[in-house]
Protein backbone atom coordinates (compact mmCIF):
# COMPACT_ATOMS: atom_id res chain seq x y z
CA UNK A 1 0.00 0.00 0.00
CA UNK A 2 2.78 2.40 1.29
CA UNK A 3 5.36 1.27 -1.56
CA UNK A 4 2.28 1.87 -4.34
CA UNK A 5 1.41 5.25 -2.89
CA UNK A 6 5.06 6.25 -2.68
CA UNK A 7 5.65 5.06 -6.53
CA UNK A 8 2.61 6.77 -7.67
CA UNK A 9 3.89 10.37 -6.02
CA UNK A 10 7.30 9.87 -7.77
CA UNK A 11 5.23 9.35 -11.06
CA UNK A 12 3.08 12.42 -10.76
CA UNK A 13 6.10 14.44 -9.84
CA UNK A 14 7.80 13.76 -12.53
CA UNK A 15 4.85 14.46 -15.01
CA UNK A 16 4.48 17.94 -13.93
CA UNK A 17 6.34 20.94 -14.48
CA UNK A 18 9.24 21.27 -12.31
CA UNK A 19 8.41 24.60 -10.77
CA UNK A 20 9.33 25.66 -7.44
CA UNK A 21 6.19 27.32 -5.95
CA UNK A 22 4.26 24.44 -6.62
CA UNK A 23 6.45 22.62 -4.11
CA UNK A 24 6.44 26.08 -1.67
CA UNK A 25 3.13 26.07 0.76
CA UNK A 26 0.53 28.75 0.57
CA UNK A 27 -1.57 30.32 2.91
CA UNK A 28 -4.15 31.14 1.08
CA UNK A 29 -6.17 33.07 3.94
CA UNK A 30 -4.30 35.39 6.54
CA UNK A 31 -4.84 35.80 10.70
CA UNK A 32 -4.14 38.95 12.73
CA UNK A 33 -4.64 38.51 16.81
CA UNK A 34 -7.24 41.15 17.60
CA UNK A 35 -8.08 42.65 21.04
CA UNK A 36 -11.22 40.93 22.32
CA UNK A 37 -13.35 44.63 22.56
CA UNK A 38 -12.55 44.79 18.79
CA UNK A 39 -13.63 40.70 18.67
CA UNK A 40 -17.00 41.57 20.33
CA UNK A 41 -17.42 44.50 17.38
CA UNK A 42 -17.30 42.59 14.55
CA UNK A 43 -19.30 39.65 16.37
CA UNK A 44 -21.82 42.56 16.73
CA UNK A 45 -21.66 43.70 13.49
CA UNK A 46 -22.20 39.81 12.08
CA UNK A 47 -25.71 39.85 14.06
CA UNK A 48 -26.96 43.10 12.61
CA UNK A 49 -26.92 41.63 9.40
CA UNK A 50 -28.56 37.98 10.75
CA UNK A 51 -32.10 37.83 9.42
CA UNK A 52 -35.18 38.63 12.59
CA UNK A 53 -36.70 36.52 13.90
CA UNK A 54 -40.62 36.18 12.89
CA UNK A 55 -42.42 37.25 15.91
CA UNK A 56 -45.79 38.61 16.21
CA UNK A 57 -46.68 38.01 12.60
CA UNK A 58 -46.41 34.18 12.79
CA UNK A 59 -48.81 33.54 16.01
CA UNK A 60 -52.20 32.41 15.26
CA UNK A 61 -54.58 34.96 16.38
CA UNK A 62 -56.26 34.51 19.93
CA UNK A 63 -58.22 35.42 22.09
CA UNK A 64 -55.50 35.06 25.15
CA UNK A 65 -52.70 37.10 23.68
CA UNK A 66 -55.17 39.67 21.87
CA UNK A 67 -56.84 40.48 24.43
CA UNK A 68 -53.09 40.83 27.03
CA UNK A 69 -51.80 43.32 23.96
CA UNK A 70 -55.27 45.54 24.18
CA UNK A 71 -55.29 46.08 27.94
CA UNK A 72 -52.15 47.55 27.65
CA UNK A 73 -53.13 49.74 24.24
CA UNK A 74 -56.41 50.78 25.59
CA UNK A 75 -54.26 51.72 29.23
CA UNK A 76 -51.70 53.54 27.04
CA UNK A 77 -54.18 55.29 25.04
CA UNK A 78 -56.80 56.40 28.58
CA UNK A 79 -53.80 57.37 30.24
CA UNK A 80 -51.90 59.17 27.29
CA UNK A 81 -55.09 60.94 26.99
CA UNK A 82 -55.00 62.48 30.52
CA UNK A 83 -51.57 63.00 30.42
CA UNK A 84 -51.80 65.09 27.80
CA UNK A 85 -54.62 67.25 29.37
CA UNK A 86 -52.70 67.54 32.80
CA UNK A 87 -49.36 67.84 31.37
CA UNK A 88 -50.54 70.68 28.91
CA UNK A 89 -52.56 71.83 31.48
CA UNK A 90 -49.37 73.06 33.79
CA UNK A 91 -47.25 73.92 30.15
CA UNK A 92 -49.17 75.64 28.02
CA UNK A 93 -51.27 77.76 30.67
CA UNK A 94 -48.30 80.80 31.53
CA UNK A 95 -48.48 81.27 27.66
CA UNK A 96 -52.04 82.68 27.40
CA UNK A 97 -53.66 79.74 26.55
CA UNK A 98 -56.89 79.23 28.71
CA UNK A 99 -56.45 75.72 29.41
CA UNK A 100 -59.54 76.13 32.17
CA UNK A 101 -61.69 72.75 31.90
CA UNK A 102 -64.71 75.67 31.03
CA UNK A 103 -62.87 76.98 28.24
CA UNK A 104 -61.38 73.56 26.95
CA UNK A 105 -64.85 71.57 27.24
CA UNK A 106 -66.93 74.08 25.56
CA UNK A 107 -64.43 74.46 22.65
CA UNK A 108 -64.65 70.67 22.44
CA UNK A 109 -68.14 70.96 22.32
CA UNK A 110 -68.48 73.30 19.95
CA UNK A 111 -66.66 70.29 17.27
CA UNK A 112 -68.74 68.63 14.48
CA UNK A 113 -71.12 65.53 15.84
CA UNK A 114 -69.22 63.07 13.25
CA UNK A 115 -65.37 64.33 14.71
CA UNK A 116 -66.67 64.15 18.75
CA UNK A 117 -68.17 60.53 17.89
CA UNK A 118 -64.93 59.85 16.36
CA UNK A 119 -62.75 60.15 19.45
CA UNK A 120 -65.10 59.08 22.19
CA UNK A 121 -66.75 55.66 20.68
CA UNK A 122 -62.98 54.26 20.86
CA UNK A 123 -62.46 56.12 23.83
CA UNK A 124 -65.32 54.87 25.73
CA UNK A 125 -64.43 51.81 24.44
CA UNK A 126 -61.03 51.86 25.40
CA UNK A 127 -61.94 52.11 28.92
CA UNK A 128 -64.85 49.90 29.20
CA UNK A 129 -62.39 47.55 27.64
CA UNK A 130 -59.70 48.46 30.35
CA UNK A 131 -62.20 48.33 32.96
CA UNK A 132 -63.52 45.02 32.69
CA UNK A 133 -60.31 43.26 31.88
CA UNK A 134 -58.97 44.73 34.20
CA UNK A 135 -61.39 42.73 36.46
CA UNK A 136 -60.65 40.07 35.15
CA UNK A 137 -57.10 39.95 35.41
CA UNK A 138 -57.91 40.77 39.46
CA UNK A 139 -60.32 37.88 39.30
CA UNK A 140 -57.26 35.41 37.93
CA UNK A 141 -54.66 37.26 40.98
CA UNK A 142 -57.12 35.27 43.57
CA UNK A 143 -56.23 32.14 41.63
CA UNK A 144 -59.91 31.95 39.84
CA UNK A 145 -60.52 31.17 36.26
CA UNK A 146 -56.99 30.07 35.31
CA UNK A 147 -58.12 27.41 32.91
CA UNK A 148 -58.55 27.46 29.14
CA UNK A 149 -62.19 27.42 29.77
CA UNK A 150 -61.68 29.80 32.62
CA UNK A 151 -59.65 31.92 29.90
CA UNK A 152 -61.89 32.00 27.15
CA UNK A 153 -65.23 32.01 29.18
CA UNK A 154 -63.77 35.68 31.10
CA UNK A 155 -62.70 36.58 28.06
CA UNK A 156 -66.19 36.61 25.89
CA UNK A 157 -67.68 37.65 28.75
CA UNK A 158 -65.23 41.06 28.87
CA UNK A 159 -66.04 41.22 25.13
CA UNK A 160 -69.51 41.38 25.88
CA UNK A 161 -69.25 43.66 28.89
CA UNK A 162 -67.32 46.22 26.74
CA UNK A 163 -70.31 45.82 24.51
CA UNK A 164 -72.57 46.97 26.47
CA UNK A 165 -71.01 49.51 28.85
CA UNK A 166 -69.54 51.41 25.39
CA UNK A 167 -73.05 51.93 24.23
CA UNK A 168 -74.46 52.84 28.22
CA UNK A 169 -71.11 55.48 28.22
CA UNK A 170 -72.59 57.05 24.62
CA UNK A 171 -75.80 56.94 25.99
CA UNK A 172 -75.35 58.87 28.64
CA UNK B 1 -6.82 3.93 -3.64
CA UNK B 2 -7.96 6.11 -0.45
CA UNK B 3 -9.28 8.78 -1.83
CA UNK B 4 -10.92 6.60 -4.84
CA UNK B 5 -13.22 5.31 -2.21
CA UNK B 6 -14.30 8.57 -0.07
CA UNK B 7 -15.11 10.08 -3.38
CA UNK B 8 -17.27 7.59 -3.62
CA UNK B 9 -18.65 7.64 -0.68
CA UNK B 10 -19.35 11.55 -1.40
CA UNK B 11 -21.26 10.70 -3.69
CA UNK B 12 -23.32 8.03 -2.78
CA UNK B 13 -24.11 10.99 0.01
CA UNK B 14 -24.77 13.55 -2.72
CA UNK B 15 -27.27 10.96 -4.78
CA UNK B 16 -29.33 9.93 -1.66
CA UNK B 17 -32.74 11.18 -1.41
CA UNK B 18 -32.84 13.69 1.50
CA UNK B 19 -33.65 11.97 5.33
CA UNK B 20 -36.99 11.53 6.07
CA UNK B 21 -36.99 13.91 8.69
CA UNK B 22 -36.40 16.53 6.81
CA UNK B 23 -38.87 15.47 4.18
CA UNK B 24 -41.70 15.41 6.82
CA UNK B 25 -41.54 19.06 7.80
CA UNK B 26 -44.32 20.25 5.61
CA UNK B 27 -43.74 23.22 3.14
CA UNK B 28 -45.88 25.36 4.34
CA UNK B 29 -44.16 26.16 7.28
CA UNK B 30 -40.74 26.97 5.24
CA UNK B 31 -42.73 29.05 3.19
CA UNK B 32 -44.23 30.79 6.29
CA UNK B 33 -41.08 31.65 7.57
CA UNK B 34 -39.40 32.90 4.54
CA UNK B 35 -42.13 34.98 3.77
CA UNK B 36 -42.36 36.51 7.39
CA UNK B 37 -38.96 37.28 7.47
CA UNK B 38 -38.88 39.50 4.41
CA UNK B 39 -41.75 41.36 5.99
CA UNK B 40 -39.89 42.46 9.57
CA UNK B 41 -41.95 44.41 11.92
CA UNK B 42 -39.04 46.25 13.18
CA UNK B 43 -35.12 46.49 12.12
CA UNK B 44 -32.78 44.72 14.76
CA UNK B 45 -32.24 46.72 17.14
CA UNK B 46 -28.49 47.19 18.11
CA UNK B 47 -26.17 43.95 19.57
CA UNK B 48 -25.05 44.03 22.51
CA UNK B 49 -22.23 41.45 23.30
CA UNK B 50 -21.17 41.33 26.95
CA UNK B 51 -18.93 38.89 28.34
CA UNK B 52 -18.52 35.28 26.89
CA UNK B 53 -21.17 32.70 26.62
CA UNK B 54 -19.22 30.83 29.67
CA UNK B 55 -19.50 34.11 32.10
CA UNK B 56 -22.70 32.77 34.81
CA UNK B 57 -26.08 34.32 34.78
CA UNK B 58 -25.87 36.81 37.69
CA UNK B 59 -28.69 35.57 39.85
CA UNK B 60 -30.08 39.50 41.45
CA UNK B 61 -30.68 39.99 45.19
CA UNK B 62 -33.81 39.18 46.27
CA UNK B 63 -35.88 42.35 47.16
CA UNK B 64 -39.45 42.44 48.27
CA UNK B 65 -39.66 46.05 47.09
CA UNK B 66 -39.24 44.67 43.49
CA UNK B 67 -41.05 41.65 43.96
CA UNK B 68 -44.10 40.57 46.25
CA UNK B 69 -44.76 44.41 47.38
CA UNK B 70 -44.62 45.56 44.47
CA UNK B 71 -47.04 43.22 42.88
CA UNK B 72 -49.57 43.76 45.61
CA UNK B 73 -48.76 47.69 45.58
CA UNK B 74 -50.25 47.31 42.32
CA UNK B 75 -52.99 45.01 42.77
CA UNK B 76 -54.39 47.82 46.07
CA UNK B 77 -54.28 50.34 43.46
CA UNK B 78 -56.13 48.49 40.85
CA UNK B 79 -58.39 47.48 43.01
CA UNK B 80 -59.14 50.84 44.45
CA UNK B 81 -59.95 52.00 41.24
CA UNK B 82 -62.90 49.70 40.70
CA UNK B 83 -65.12 51.24 43.12
CA UNK B 84 -63.38 55.11 42.82
CA UNK B 85 -64.48 55.21 38.76
CA UNK B 86 -67.42 54.35 39.83
CA UNK B 87 -68.91 56.07 42.91
CA UNK B 88 -68.38 59.76 41.87
CA UNK B 89 -70.18 59.36 38.98
CA UNK B 90 -73.08 57.25 40.61
CA UNK B 91 -72.66 59.78 43.37
CA UNK B 92 -74.00 62.26 41.25
CA UNK B 93 -72.50 65.30 43.11
CA UNK B 94 -68.34 66.08 42.86
CA UNK B 95 -66.91 65.40 46.36
CA UNK B 96 -63.35 66.58 46.98
CA UNK B 97 -62.19 63.69 49.13
CA UNK B 98 -63.12 61.42 46.15
CA UNK B 99 -61.98 63.02 43.36
CA UNK B 100 -58.42 63.10 45.53
CA UNK B 101 -58.02 59.39 46.00
CA UNK B 102 -59.73 59.25 42.32
CA UNK B 103 -56.85 61.37 41.41
CA UNK B 104 -54.29 59.55 42.88
CA UNK B 105 -54.90 56.27 42.28
CA UNK B 106 -55.19 57.40 37.90
CA UNK B 107 -51.60 59.21 38.53
CA UNK B 108 -49.83 56.07 40.11
CA UNK B 109 -51.95 53.05 38.29
CA UNK B 110 -50.76 55.60 34.90
CA UNK B 111 -46.89 55.47 35.99
CA UNK B 112 -46.91 52.21 36.64
CA UNK B 113 -48.58 51.30 33.44
CA UNK B 114 -46.33 53.34 31.40
CA UNK B 115 -43.07 51.82 33.78
CA UNK B 116 -43.79 48.65 32.51
CA UNK B 117 -43.98 49.74 28.92
CA UNK B 118 -40.55 51.29 29.40
CA UNK B 119 -39.20 48.04 30.99
CA UNK B 120 -40.43 46.02 28.64
CA UNK B 121 -39.61 48.26 25.62
CA UNK B 122 -36.19 49.37 25.95
CA UNK B 123 -34.33 46.48 27.56
CA UNK B 124 -31.64 47.88 29.77
CA UNK B 125 -29.18 45.48 27.88
CA UNK B 126 -29.21 46.87 24.23
CA UNK B 127 -30.67 50.30 24.62
CA UNK B 128 -29.32 51.34 28.19
CA UNK B 129 -28.69 54.87 27.20
CA UNK B 130 -32.90 55.15 25.96
CA UNK B 131 -34.01 53.17 28.70
CA UNK B 132 -32.40 55.39 31.17
CA UNK B 133 -33.58 58.62 28.99
CA UNK B 134 -37.37 56.99 29.12
CA UNK B 135 -37.56 56.22 32.70
CA UNK B 136 -36.63 60.37 33.26
CA UNK B 137 -39.28 61.33 30.67
CA UNK B 138 -41.74 59.48 32.44
CA UNK B 139 -41.08 60.49 36.24
CA UNK B 140 -41.17 64.30 34.73
CA UNK B 141 -44.25 63.75 32.85
CA UNK B 142 -45.96 61.88 35.95
CA UNK B 143 -45.13 65.06 38.32
CA UNK B 144 -45.89 67.06 35.80
CA UNK B 145 -49.37 65.70 35.00
CA UNK B 146 -49.72 65.78 38.94
CA UNK B 147 -49.02 69.34 39.22
CA UNK B 148 -51.74 69.81 36.47
CA UNK B 149 -54.26 67.45 38.09
CA UNK B 150 -53.73 69.13 41.97
CA UNK B 151 -54.43 72.36 40.18
CA UNK B 152 -57.33 70.86 38.13
CA UNK B 153 -58.73 69.86 42.02
CA UNK B 154 -57.96 72.81 43.77
CA UNK B 155 -58.48 75.57 41.15
CA UNK B 156 -60.49 74.17 38.83
CA UNK B 157 -63.53 72.29 38.71
CA UNK B 158 -62.25 69.01 39.93
CA UNK B 159 -61.69 65.90 38.49
CA UNK B 160 -64.61 64.09 38.23
CA UNK B 161 -66.95 67.37 37.39
CA UNK B 162 -63.93 67.90 34.49
CA UNK B 163 -64.86 64.51 32.78
CA UNK B 164 -68.40 64.70 32.95
CA UNK B 165 -67.77 68.16 31.15
CA UNK B 166 -66.03 66.98 28.34
CA UNK B 167 -67.42 63.66 28.01
CA UNK B 168 -71.05 65.91 27.92
CA UNK B 169 -69.94 68.97 25.79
Amino acid sequence: MLSTRVFSRGLLRSARPRSTAFFTPRRMITTESIPASSADSILAAQRLIRPVSPHLTIYQPQLTWYLSMTTRITGVALSGTFYLYAIGYVLVSPFGVDMSVANVSKKWGELNGAVKAAVKVPLGACFSFHFWNGVRHLVWDTGRELTVRGVYRTGYGVLGLTALSTLGLLVI
Amino acid sequence: MASTLRSSAARRILAAKPTSAIRLLPQTRIAAFHASQRHQILPPGPQVVHGTVNDPVPVPTPNAAHGSYHWAFERIIALGMIPLTVAPFAAGTANPALDAALGTALVLHSHIGFDACVTDYFPKRQYAKTRTFMIWLLRASTITAAVGLFSIQTNDVGLTEAIKKFWKA
